[in-house]
């Protein structure tokens, strides 16, 4: 979700889907077509804000440990619409990334006071702590930690006052199918919370959608 | 193809290619060896007389005029007397003209390699090989060897008895073009696992490698058919080479900076060979980019070396993507966009550079983003028209490579190309299925556009043309057709899946359901799965027409095979089972149907499957059946009476987490949970 300051972002170098064949997935409520909606508190010293959000999962590839969508935030006070964004997204699953960023103005020290602030980072602290954890297995742990980098706006100009600059530190939850986040770029307001739980869009179930490329 | 002279020659002069060629079966010998000549000289280097000659039927004619000479048997008696003094006999300088001449004609051009062949010559020229006198010899062998360069080459049975036992004499000979020959019938022969052990333990390999040191033409046709023994055969190779590669390893890298082009790109081809049948020859990075520049540099021989080197570096790069990363370094792409802006450029050096920028894009966003930003999606557009079918299938397998790039999907970036979606539903009407499947398989890729510009596939009559491919009698195109109309489904609003459901019919959504095959069975399902995810009123069409297609689902759930299949049908059952209270009671009829049943429901097997994606998927229309609503109660009811809740007991540890934490939703929702 866009904050205010302006300023550019750096492309990522990250392949797409792998075509044809049909990948494992970690969370069926993870994968393509499902949606979240739920809130960004984007207050600040001055003032108490929350803007609304929608995130829908668009792409999906654990083999890279890759994971794609959109972000759309509905009340920006200096929008006339909702604006809508397209991030793309890192699995921790040691494999293709670790805990540590290593990137986007990310220390270490940085990585560690946001990834504490989940209750299910504990078990995995002090070791990623000692080695950046890269002997952790994750994959049958229930959460899913991840980074979500904002790459353009898909609705409005880059001109729209608005910034893309940061990411997000991201965990779900398998069980709860809730998305917590926090946002981080040194130029904005520290740990803002990012809130999501799965939209049931009206229906009375879980329906799923997919798509496969060729 | 050749015809008969007097079908051909109709307007020829005195002195016109009529006249020549009527003057090949001439009964006076000195006017018939001049035209010989004549023939011969006129067609050296250009494929136009080639093709001209071809077509006035000259070339039955040469070959009649070689088979009667040999028939006279003078030529193949003892070196005359004129031979020995330098100068051949009539009958030898016959033999020598029309063989010569046939090799000329055979020489870089299919058309006049099949003309050759069709005139019987082959035998004819491989009976020169034993004539005494060596310029004979020579010129046959050079025929020969025009020949089996080409793909059209009969295949030399090198296992049959006495072939290896010739093939070994020829390359032990001494004339260049003999034991060239040798090794061009291996290149082009030697297919089998038990051809390239034969050639291996008769020692030919050692000989192979010997002529390495040997002419220019000699080394060049002994890379050709070393890559050919050592093809997908590591067991040959460890065998030969060692464990470490040795010697010939070393001389065959050294071969890659070899001033010759062609050498380089023999030598090139041969290293991917060994890399590609081993896992101990893993060439280094160094020699990786060495070899990706060395092939792009080739590209810009005009000539055949240029026309190759893109299917070469093609099998270089082909699903690696460290030389993927190699190949955009070293700026390929700009090679490529290059050869592709250049006017008249030959198709077959076109459909590898397609082939080769088709692989570079296959894996990798950053090939993907580099392609598009240095705009050779337009070039690239311009050959979906190509007249040649190979080049428009290339271009668009080349596409769908590229549109992989879902960031840029996203992003409407290819539905917004008019150029681009006018193309390709034209080509949905090609005469050529192989082209409609390969563009099908681009508009599959294009049509998951997540912004809402699909209007411009629609105004282009795209969807008219997918529900027509759909009841194609190409089974890869009914499903391909298919895939595209899943995808375009894939969140779609109600207008667009009204419009599918309105273009195709329940029934024949229905009827491909229950296809005769599985890849279209699994689309079907698969479309079906994403038209019912959403609103209430996209439910609804389903249980149009007696819902029929709901019958068809059901069916391939009781009695389909295949696990994909299942899956998609389970799904639409998960889906219908997000509707109101009617969509889910037709979900329990369809899961306890009245007639035809079992001890116990058909999808306890699916509970039971060793496919965790089944498992999930069935769990997920067990939840959607139960969860609060007014009928859940019955239903949950209904599912602990037939056994199956207590099945799901059983999967509280199930080994996928997905599965295993599903199951504990639904065993709390249902109240039976022991947590």
């Amino acid at each position: 979700m866009p904050v205010r300051v302006v300023e550019s972002s750096v492309p990522s170098q990250v392949s797409g889907p792998n075509s044809g064949h049909h990948s494992p997935q970690i969370s069926s409520l993870l994968s393509v077509g499902q949606a979240f909606s739920g809130s960004q508190n984007v207050s600040s010293l001055q003032k108490q804000e929350a803007w609304k959000v929608n995130v829908r999962i668009q792409g999906c590839d654990l083999d890279r440990g890759y994971l794609c969508g959109t972000m759309e935030a509905l009340n920006v006070p200096m929008a006339d619409t909702p604006v809508v964004t397209f991030w793309e997204g890192e699995i921790v699953d040691i494999k293709n990334y670790t805990f540590f960023t290593g990137k986007w103005e990310a220390m270490p020290d940085d990585d560690i006071k946001h990834w504490t602030k989940f209750p299910s980072f504990a078990p995995f602290q002090s070791q990623v702590q000692a080695d950046g954890g890269k002997s952790l297995d994750l994959s049958n742990y229930p959460f899913i930690f991840m980074r979500w980098k904002e790459q353009y706006f898909v609705n409005v100009g880059t001109d729209c006052g608005l910034t893309i600059a940061g990411f997000y530190y991201v965990c779900f939850s398998c069980a709860d199918v809730t998305i917590n986040g926090f946002y981080y770029d040194p130029n904005s307001s520290p740990f803002q919370k990012l809130e999501l739980k799965s939209a049931n869009e009206g229906k009375t179930g879980f329906s799923f959608s997919s798509y496969e490329l060729q | 193809m050749p015809t008969t002279a007097s079908a051909s020659t109709t307007s020829g002069s005195d002195g016109g290619p009529s006249s020549l060629v009527a003057r090949l079966s001439s009964s006076d010998p000195d006017v018939k060896l001049k035209a010989l000549r004549e023939v011969k000289n006129q067609i050296i280097g250009s494929k136009t007389k080639k093709l001209s000659y071809i077509k006035l039927g000259a070339v039955p004619r040469v070959a009649s005029i070689l088979s009667a000479a040999i028939a006279d048997g003078d030529c193949f008696q003892t070196a005359p007397a004129a031979s020995v003094r330098g100068m051949l006999g009539y009958s030898s300088n016959v033999v020598v003209q029309s063989a010569a001449a046939l090799g000329s004609f055979a020489c870089g051009f299919d058309d006049g390699v099949q003309a050759v062949l069709a005139a019987g010559a082959l035998p004819l020229l491989v009976r020169l090989l034993d004539h005494p006198d060596d310029k004979v010899v020579d010129v046959g062998a050079r025929s020969l060897k025009m020949i089996y360069q080409s793909e059209f080459a009969p295949k030399y049975e090198i296992l049959e008895r006495g072939s290896l036992e010739f093939l070994v004499s020829l390359l032990n000979r001494e004339g260049e073009n003999v034991t060239e020959l040798g090794a061009h019938i291996i290149a082009h022969s030697c297919r089998t696992f038990e051809e390239q052990k034969v050639m291996l333990k008769a020692g030919v390999l050692k000989r192979l490698v010997s002529l390495l040191d040997g002419s220019v033409g000699q080394r060049d046709a002994s890379l050709g058919s070393l890559a050919a023994a050592f093809k997908n055969n590591s067991e040959v190779i460890k065998e030969f080479l060692g464990p470490h590669g040795g010697k010939l390893f070393n001389a065959i890298l050294r071969l890659t900076m070899d001033s010759n082009a062609k050498t380089r790109l023999l030598a090139c081809q041969c290293l991917i060979v060994i890399r590609d049948a081993t896992d101990c020859y893993i060439l280094e990075l160094g020699l990786n980019r060495k070899l990706v520049n060395t092939l792009l540099e080739l590209l810009d021989d005009p000539g055949q070396v240029g026309d190759e080197s893109p299917f070469v570096l093609s099998s270089l790069v082909l699903g690696k993507e460290d030389l993927h990363t190699i190949a955009l370094e070293a700026d390929a792409m700009v090679k490529f966009r290059d050869c592709m802006e250049k006017e008249n450029v030959n198709p077959r050096r076109l459909r590898g550079v397609l082939l080769a920028l088709a692989d570079l894009c296959s894996k990798l966003e950053i090939c993907r983003s580099t392609f598009l930003s240095m705009q050779v999606l337009k070039p690239l557009v311009g050959f979906l028209n190509h007249k040649e079918e190979d080049i428009r299938i290339a271009a668009c397998n080349c596409l769908k490579n590229v549109t992989r790039s879902i960031k840029n999907l996203c992003a409407g970036y290819f539905m917004k190309n008019e150029a681009l979606v006018t193309a390709l539903v034209l080509l949905l009407m090609d005469a050529s299925e192989e082209v409609q499947v390969a563009a099908l398989g681009v508009v599959s890729n294009i049509v998951v556009d997540f912004t809402t510009q699909k209007s411009m596939f629609v105004a282009h009559e795209g969807m008219q043309q997918l529900f027509g491919l759909s009841k194609s009698m190409v089974p890869a195109v009914r499903s391909n057709a298919l895939w595209a109309l899943r995808n375009m489904t894939f969140l779609a609003d109600d207008k667009c899946k009204e419009a599918v459901y309105f273009g195709m019919t329940p029934s024949l959504i229905a009827d491909l359901i229950c296809d005769d095959e599985l890849s279209v069975q699994e689309q079907a399902l698969a479309l079906v799965r994403n038209l019912v995810d959403g609103s209430v009123e996209s439910i609804e069409q389903v249980f149009a027409d007696d819902g029929i297609i709901l019958d068809a689902a059901g069916s391939q759930l009781q009695c389909g095979p295949n696990a994909e299949v299942l899956i998609q049908g389970m799904y639409v059952l998960g889906n219908i089972a997000c509707g109101n209270e009617i969509h889910k009671e037709a979900v329990m009829c369809l899961l306890f149907p009245l007639v035809g049943r079992g001890p116990e429901p058909f999808f306890v097997n699916f509970l039971l499957s060793t496919d965790s994606r089944l498992r999930l998927a069935t769990v997920w229309v067990l939840i959607n059946l139960t969860l609060p609503s007014p009928g859940a109660l019955n239903r949950q009811q209904r599912l602990q009476k037939e056994g199956v809740l207590s099945i799901v007991r059983s999967m509280v540890n199930d080994p996928c987490l997905d599965v295993k934490i599903r199951v504990k939703t639904l065993l709390t929702q249902t109240e039976l949970g022991d947590f």
